[in-house]
This record gives C-alpha cells, sequence and structure tokens, in this order.
C-alpha cells in the first residue's frame, strides 16, 4: 500500500497524515479524522452528499483523491455549528423542515451556503441553479428552497466562520 | 389537543443538519474490516465452479465465502410473504446463489478484507467458471409457448395470477352507449435513497451473540429472519437501527446482504462492514412497478363506466424472499378503485424473468392502479365527449356507501372522493382555465390541464407473514419526570418519532419537550413490524397513546389523592394537575412521579400499581384474514385519498414537459402534524413527477441493465422541483383512536395520470394518446410527429370540396 505525506488544513486545524493513495477526500475525512457529516451517496459525483469545501469552493469529495489535498484548506459540514450552535444556514433548514432522512442535508448546506458567497440574495431560479448538483430524494425541494431563501434574508453572508484550532490528531480507523 | 395538530419541526433536524445522523456508514467499530460483494454478470447462468484461491492469497483478505459454504451453513432466507399460503409457486434464496445466478447482480461470492481497496483487488481475482443458460429477457418472452424457465423446477414462468369475474361484463359491452379499448404501461422505476444499504455485523465469541446494525425499516423483522436463516435463537440476535438515509420500501429486510455480512462476522470473529455502492444498488436492491394492462371500458351517455376489463401482466424479475412481488397482487386489489363498477373483469399475471426481483417501493402497487385507471377514465371521457370531472363524480363510490366492501374482497373504510375532486377543481379555477389556454396559444405556448385520483390503502396487513400488521408501544415515565417512549415502528427519515411524542404529550397531558422517543433496538424496543405502508404513526403512534392513558389513568388516581378529591374531577394540561372540586388546588406532573417512585407504600398509592412503565398493543379493525373463507382477504384497514391537477407547458418542437404546478388535495384524516405531513406528500409528489417523466431502469433485450448510476438513473432535481400545494380534506378513520390514516405513500400514484392527462390536454389539437411511462422528451416527440402524421392522412382523405 503506497502512501502519501500530506499537509492539510480541516476544519481551521492544520494536519500533517500519511494516507492511503486510494483513497478519496471523503474517505479519508470520515475513516481517518471521523468527519461523518459528509455522506458517499454515489461515487460517481451526482448526488452531492459528500460536498465539502477546498480552497473556498465546493467539490464532491468523492470525486478528488484526498492526497490532491494537500496544502489545501478543507472544510466540512461539522465546522459550521461550532461551539453546538447552528450556523444561520443550518438553522434555517431546521426551522423550515428542508429535511427529512438527512442524508443529503449537509453537502446540500454546503452548496447553500457557497452559493450564498458567490450572491447573497439569489433569486428563486439562482437557488435552483446553485443546488442541482445535490439530490434529494425525500423533500421535493421546496422546503429547501425556503430555507434557503430564508438564510439569505436572515444572514446575507453565508460564509461558514473558519476559525484556527488545535491540529487534529489523525486515528487510524483499524488501529 | 396542545400539540396534535400542530406544525412542530423534527425533533431530529438540529442534530441532522449538523451533521450529527449516525448511519449504517458511520458506525466505525475499532478492528472493522470490509466486505464486497462479486455479483453476477449474465442474467441467467449457472454456476460451474469457483476458483478463490488467487483472491485468498491476496495480503489483507481475511476470508472468501462462496456458495456451498452458504447453502450447507445457513437456511433459505424467509420469505416476507408467504408465497404457498396465496398460491404463488416458490423458490429458495439464500445469502448467495447456490446453483444458478438468476440475473445480473445477484450475489454470488463476498471477500472480506482489512480495508475496502484490498477487498476490491480481491475480487476481482475470483474466477468462476459459468455456463450460460436461456435468458427471458421480458415478460412477452417468458409467457410464450417453449419459453425458457426462470425456475426448472416451476411448471411455468407464472409466480401467482389472480382472476376476478364479478356481473356480466361481456353483456355490459353489448348493452353499452359505447365503448373504449387500450393498453398503458408502468415503467420498472427503483425507490433510490441517497444512503444506500449497509450492514454492520459483530459477533460476540463470548456471549455467542450477533449485533447487526443494519439501514433496515424493519428490527424486529430482521432479528427473527435473520436467526432462522443462521439457526440461532432469536435470543442471540440484536438488530439495531442507526439513522437510515431514506428508505421508501426498498429496505424492508431480509435481503442476501443482511445474512452475508452477519454470517461473515461469525465465521471470521470479526466485526463487518458492508456498504453498498450506487451501481450495487441499482443492480441488486430492487425495482417495481413494469406492469402492462390491457383494458376494455363499456359506458353510457352520461359517463357511468358500466363494466371494466383488465388484463394486467408485471414483470416481477426473478423470485427471490422479499416482499416486492406483493405489489403486482396490491395493484390488482386496488382496480377499480375510487369507482363503483358493477361489472368487472380483472386478471392479475405476475410474471418472473431474469430481471432484478422487484423490492417494495413507495405506493406498493396502489400507484400502478391509480395510473391505470386515471388513463381508462380519461379515455372515457374522450369518448363521451364529457370532461374527465364528471366521468368521475359519476363513477365515485358515494361518500354515504363505506365501509364499502369492492369485489376484490378490499373493504375500503371511508371516504369522501367527490368531496377532495370539487376542493381541487376549485383551487385549480378547473372552469377558467380554457381561457388561459386559449391566451397561452396565442402567444405560441402550449399548456395543458389534467386531473389524477388515487387511493392509498395504508396499514397493511400481511397473513401469515411477520408483517401482519398490529402494533406496540411503551411508555415509561422516569424518576425525574422524563418521558420515554419506546416503539416498534421505526423512522427511516419519515418523522414519526416526533408525530408520536404529540400523541403523547397530549395523552399524558404533558409538555412535549419531556419526551424521547426510542426505536429501532430489538433489545430495548417493544416487538413490532416496523416502518412499511403508511402505518408508523397510525398503529405505533395509536399504541402509544393506549400507552400513555394508561399512564395517565394512574397519575390522575395520584393526583386526585393528593389534592383530596376524586379521580374523576381532575385533569392535567401541561404538567399540571387540577380538580373543578378544588379549583385553587394545583399538583405538578413532576410531584405526582416523586410519589410514585419515592412513597410506593404511601397514602397517595393505595388505589393503583406501583411504577410508570406500559405497553400497550394496537390491533386495528377492517382487516379480513380469512382468505381460506372464501379466497378473499383485506389487509388494508384505512384507505387515504386524494385528488391532484396537473398543468404543464409542452415544447412540441423538442417533446420537452414543464410541471408548472401540481395541486393534490388529500384526505387521510385528522393530521397530527401538519408539516412534517406536507413535507411527506411534497417529496411523494415529486417522486411521482419524476417516475412520470424521467425515471426508468433499462435493460436490452438480453436482460443486462443499462441503469447502472445517477448519470442514467435521472430523478428530480432542484433544476425540475415543481410548484407544490398541498390542500386537506379531513375524513376520520372509524377505526384508529384518533381517526388518523397512513399519510406516507400518498402522492405518488397520481402525478402520472395528471400530467399525461395535461400533456393531452396541452397538445389537443393533435389527439395524442400517452400510453407508456416515463414520458421522455424523444417518447412524447415521436408521439408528437404519428399524431401529426395522423392529422395530416385524415385532411388529405377530406374531398377538397369540404376543406373549404
Amino acid at each position: 500500500m503506497s502512501t502519501f505525506e500530506i499537509d492539510t488544513t480541516i476544519n481551521g486545524r492544520p494536519v500533517r497524515h500519511s494516507v492511503d493513495a486510494r483513497k478519496t477526500l471523503a474517505v479519508m475525512l470520515r475513516d481517518d479524522f471521523q468527519l461523518t457529516g459528509t455522506h458517499i451517496g454515489c461515487k460517481t459525483g451526482n448526488c452531492g452528499a459528500c460536498t465539502v469545501e477546498l480552497d473556498g469552493a465546493t467539490v464532491k469529495s468523492c470525486c478528488v483523491m484526498a492526497a490532491e489535498s494537500d496544502g489545501s484548506e478543507v472544510t466540512t459540514i461539522e465546522q459550521l455549528s461550532q461551539g453546538g450552535e447552528l450556523h444561520p444556514m443550518q438553522e434555517a433548514f431546521s426551522h423550515n423542515q428542508a429535511l427529512q432522512c438527512g442524508f443529503c442535508t449537509p453537502g446540500m448546506i454546503m452548496s447553500a451556503c457557497a452559493l450564498l458567497k458567490t450572491k447573497s440574495e439569489p433569486t428563486e431560479e439562482e437557488i435552483r441553479l446553485g443546488l442541482k448538483g445535490n439530490l434529494c430524494r425525500c423533500t421535493g425541494y421546496d422546503k429547501i428552497i425556503k430555507a434557503v431563501q430564508q438564510a439569505s434574508k436572515d444572514a446575507p453572508s453565508g460564509n461558514p466562520d473558519v476559525t484556527s484550532a488545535a491540529p487534529l490528531e489523525a486515528t487510524a480507523l483499524n488501529g | 389537543m396542545v400539540n396534535v395538530g400542530k406544525p412542530i419541526k423534527g425533533m431530529n433536524n438540529d442534530r441532522l443538519v449538523a451533521g450529527g445522523g449516525s448511519f449504517v456508514a458511520d458506525v466505525q467499530p475499532r478492528g472493522v474490516a470490509t466486505m464486497v460483494v462479486l455479483r453476477s454478470p449474465h442474467p441467467n447462468a449457472r454456476i460451474k465452479s469457483i476458483d478463490t484461491s488467487q483472491a485468498q492469497a491476496v495480503e489483507g483478505v481475511i476470508y472468501v465465502l462462496t456458495p456451498s459454504e452458504i447453502r450447507e451453513n445457513t437456511n433459505p432466507i424467509p420469505e416476507a410473504i408467504n408465497t404457498r399460503a396465496l398460491g404463488a409457486q416458490y423458490a429458495p434464496w439464500y445469502a448467495l446463489c447456490v446453483e444458478r445466478a438468476r440475473y445480473v447482480g445477484e450475489a454470488v461470492a463476498a471477500v472480506l478484507a482489512e480495508d475496502e481497496a484490498t477487498a476490491l483487488a480481491a475480487r476481482d481475482l475470483i474466477e468462476v467458471d459459468y455456463e450460460l443458460l436461456p435468458v427471458v429477457p421480458n415478460a412477452e418472452v417468458a409467457l410464450a409457448e417453449g419459453a425458457p424457465l426462470v425456475e426448472p423446477g416451476w411448471t411455468d414462468n407464472v409466480l401467482i395470477r389472480q382472476k376476478l369475474v364479478t356481473g356480466d361484463p361481456e353483456q355490459a359491452l353489448r348493452d353499452a352507449a359505447g365503448t373504449v379499448s387500450g393498453r398503458i404501461k408502468s415503467a420498472r422505476i427503483q425507490a433510490s435513497p441517497i444512503e444506500t444499504r449497509g450492514v454492520v455485523a459483530s459477533w460476540d465469541q463470548h456471549r455467542k451473540r450477533l449485533t447487526c446494525w443494519s439501514s433496515t425499516q424493519a428490527p424486529h423483522v430482521l432479528r427473527t429472519y435473520l436467526a432462522e436463516a443462521m439457526r440461532l435463537s432469536e435470543n442471540d440476535v440484536r438488530v439495531i437501527q442507526p439513522d437510515v438515509g431514506g428508505a421508501f420500501g426498498i429496505k424492508c429486510p431480509t435481503t442476501q446482504e443482511e445474512v452475508l455480512t452477519s454470517y461473515m462476522a461469525k465465521r471470521t470473529q470479526r466485526t463487518v462492514r458492508w456498504i453498498e455502492d450506487r451501481q450495487e444498488h441499482l443492480l441488486a436492491a430492487g425495482h417495481a412497478r413494469d406492469v402492462e394492462a390491457e383494458y376494455t371500458a363499456a359506458f353510457s351517455s352520461d359517463g357511468a363506466i358500466t363494466s371494466l376489463q383488465m388484463r394486467m401482466v408485471a414483470d416481477v424479475g426473478a423470485p427471490i424472499a422479499l416482499a416486492g412481488w406483493g405489489m403486482a397482487y396490491v395493484t390488482w386489489l386496488c382496480v377499480p378503485g375510487p369507482y363503483k363498477i358493477a361489472n368487472l373483469e380483472t386478471e392479475l399475471i405476475a410474471v418472473v424473468t431474469n430481471k432484478s426481483p422487484w423490492q417494495a417501493y413507495r405506493g406498493y402497487g396502489k400507484d400502478t392502479a391509480s395510473f391505470f385507471l386515471d388513463r381508462v377514465i380519461e379515455h372515457v371521457a374522450k369518448e363521451a365527449g364529457l370532461p374527465s370531472s364528471v366521468v368521475r363524480h359519476r363513477n365515485f363510490i358515494p361518500s354515504n356507501e363505506f365501509p364499502f366492501m369492492q369485489p376484490t374482497g378490499a373493504i375500503l373504510d371511508s371516504g369522501n372522493y367527490a368531496g377532495t375532486l370539487d376542493q381541487l377543481l376549485e383551487k385549480l379555477d378547473f372552469e377558467g382555465f380554457a381561457a388561459r389556454k386559449a391566451e397561452a396559444r396565442r402567444q405560441g405556448k402550449y399548456i395543458g390541464i389534467g386531473l389524477g385520483q388515487e387511493l392509498t390503502p395504508e396499514g397493511f396487513c400481511m397473513p401469515g407473514s411477520l408483517y401482519a400488521g398490529y402494533e406496540a408501544s411503551t411508555v415509561r415515565v422516569t424518576p425525574g419526570g422524563d418521558v420515554s417512549v419506546l416503539t416498534g415502528v421505526t423512522s427511516p427519515g419519515t418523522g414519526n418519532e416526533t408525530g408520536i411524542a404529540q400523541i403523547v404529550a397530549d395523552a399524558l397531558g404533558c409538555s412535549l419537550n419531556r419526551i424521547r422517543v426510542t426505536q429501532g433496538d430489538t433489545d430495548s424496543c417493544p416487538m413490532g413490524s416496523g416502518n412499511y405502508s403508511s402505518r408508523s404513526l397510525m398503529l405505533g403512534g395509536s399504541a402509544a397513546h393506549l400507552a400513555a392513558l394508561e399512564i395517565r389513568k394512574q397519575m390522575t388516581t395520584v393526583a386526585a389523592s393528593m389534592l383530596g378529591v376524586s379521580a374523576d374531577t381532575v385533569s392535567i394540561i401541561e404538567d399540571v394537575f387540577s380538580s373543578t372540586e378544588a379549583p385553587e388546588a394545583r399538583v405538578t406532573f413532576s410531584e405526582v412521579v416523586q410519589q410514585v417512585y419515592l412513597f410506593p407504600h404511601g397514602k397517595h398509592m393505595d388505589n393503583t400499581d406501583p411504577g410508570l412503565d406500559t405497553t400497550k398493543s394496537f390491533k386495528i379493525g377492517n382487516v379480513y384474514h380469512q382468505p381460506e373463507v372464501d379466497g378473499k382477504f383485506n389487509g388494508y384497514p384505512t384507505w387515504s385519498n386524494a385528488s391532484s391537477g396537473a398543468i404543464v407547458e409542452v415544447d412540441p418542437e423538442t417533446g420537452v414537459v414543464k410541471v408548472e404546478k401540481f395541486v393534490l388535495i388529500h384526505d387521510c384524516g385528522p393530521i397530527v402534524n401538519p408539516l412534517l405531513a406536507e413535507a411527506q406528500l411534497q417529496g411523494a409528489i415529486t417522486q411521482g413527477i419524476g417516475s412520470t417523466l424521467y425515471e426508468f431502469v433499462a435493460y436490452d433485450d438480453e436482460a443486462q441493465p443499462i441503469t447502472r448510476s445517477f448519470m442514467d438513473y435521472t430523478m428530480v432535481t432542484s433544476q425540475e422541483a415543481v410548484d407544490i400545494e398541498v390542500g386537506h380534506q379531513n375524513t376520520p378513520s372509524p377505526f384508529t383512536p384518533l381517526g388518523t390514516k397512513g399519510v406516507g405513500e400518498s402522492g405518488v400514484g397520481s402525478p402520472p395520470g395528471a400530467i399525461t392527462a395535461a400533456i393531452e390536454d396541452a397538445l389537443s389539437d393533435l389527439d395524442v394518446r400517452l400510453t407508456e411511462l416515463p414520458v421522455t422528451p424523444s417518447r412524447l416527440w415521436t408521439a408528437i410527429q404519428a399524431a401529426k402524421t395522423n392529422v395530416m392522412a385524415e385532411v388529405a382523405q377530406v374531398p377538397e370540396k369540404e376543406m373549404v
């Protein structure tokens, strides 16, 4: 098994990590750092449940190799609600019942936050376009669109608050 | 009612939006090893030999499991529906296919390795020597004279045949003012939750006990069936349902992989994880629908349908132990649905083929019956020259005739079908639409309106099965005054835990925030059949209601003693007991709880049992389980219904359809949580729209599946999502304590009928007839070209002088 040594910043914390060359970013986040809020639904980049932010842009982390995150900053859903306080976008999803099973929700919220970063008050059409890479099988999207509209009114900047903190310890899955 | 009827957000929302869900793939015990499954690439092949030596030799591989070992050490997977009790043909199904692979995707072998990449690499090194057998790719071939048999031991390729004749359909045809005939087909589709299936299994070698975490809908059912397949006692199996990322029926037990993962854990003494990938899910988790119907209907000049003949052929794929094929039976059971038709001849032929088997999907066959009946109604309306709303009204079962028994044995509990339709027509401004359509046409736009009707029986109670249909719930008050509710039903993302908490809070008279609902653990929850058939709130909620009432009675007795009044004068609202006998006196919920636990031998406890812990079971009425008497049974206690309408715009140049608006007027009796009910309906309608316009699982002529990822299986995205409006009517069920009926499956059945009718209306100049789902752009474009050709041909036949 070949490995790569990578220096990555995950949720504001710098980490040095030896990663299996075959692992995707999604698998590394989930298995090596227990950041299980990032979900894997298709492994083909279609469903968007694994959406995270990589250097400020959203990516489908199932289609990015872990090693590619070397030298980059990665932000996951866990970073949005630090100290138990929900991010305004999370609050809006919860309040509007913009979720049912909750499996697609973290990826959907990451895409919604990225959308508000580029456009603070998007139109309904722009929201639909901004979320089209994230599939939801439960809701029919109506309440999701409403949640994003509410979040854009309540908190014009959907920018997740990325603060630095102590380095994360990588934990081997099969330790 | 303080809480019931309120739009309260889901109790798990805050956790799930924070990424704090614990789905099965998040269950990561120390030392967990990964299992992958080798699946058949052939639709029908005998397994001559399997060589696992190269795979076994790969570093990091723990074990390779083959069919012979499974055949020797496990029993067939128990059937979800007892085929032989219903006169259907049976085929044993093991965790790996023991002699033949009968569809592409059937499990052939399994590899356990320290990590997924190693397991996948080793899987490629397994050598299977297959002998290819003749393929049955579809129902037509399956029913042909001299067709190869999917199951060599069977007499033919028919799993079950149901036939019903009532009245005299032939005579009605001769007497009719008009008749229509046609052929219609629903597409093969899949539930496709965003979370695939997954299992983690762990064997405790000291206790000799299995713990199985599965993304399942029914943990107790899985426990019993897993124990049976694994040759264990039920005491030695614990099933835990973690958070489930959507299910919609496809996660009803028991699957090959649940047995396979559990067996692997026991065999290797390792904790084993199997997480399905999307291609596996599309190939092996199971499909739905794919039913073709031929019909003839006779009608009188006022639109009354005097007879209906319908022959339905369902391609249920290869025969297995899952409950999917039952959907074909339910389609047959639900004809003629909400309509009263005196002369009826219906036939169902459920055919096995070398396609992936059926597995339950939201709607469970009711959807297909709704679509077929909607198409027949539209056809009759067109021929009779009447609006379809008039034909529907003319044929509805009158609301004063419930409970109403259909000839199939279905007993419809209650309903007011005319009521939902009238409300819909008003909301759609149906009368005013012609003017809108004409105006749009002047602007070069083709818009149309169409109606759909659905009957959605809920709470299926299947005789001879663990889905037989009662439910149990426990309500327990702790010494600190917390209320814990444990149920046999589960919530794979549907929100019933919140609704059940609302019901319990009102029944107890306590505040909602005292309550926590625990579901999905066979070691702690009372036995029940889990989540399916929109039954959780209706049956599990009713059981919780009864248990909470008993606790309330106990607490009221104690409170009355503390207040020095008689119990029948005591009431409790929001945690406070008071009495009409002593209007100023108060005692709180917590004070009463403390009396119960701290002074069980005290004077206030003289007239009641100690402790506050009650389990109640609820068995619903209107279920008739004696098919041996007259060959009929009614498994559905409540029958929700809805009327729906779609407004669409069609681009005749491309065949692209845009649904502008969808309205559904629904009747499930009183609603416990309007926010969650609306959310369910919006999601279901969106799935129904997907099945109408976008979704299908494609196979080639050799039964090779073409649909292998979300690039091929195209579901509704935020771009196509439709403006949906939901309205309600309240016709309570006479058979549940709160009058509730099921809601979870309503909304999927009527979009196909409403949207196809709306498309035809938009193209009314052309007389397009849509008969097959989904209505893709290419299919519609082809229909438009054919209709144009017909119009041209008709024009060509008109003598010149008449064209002036």
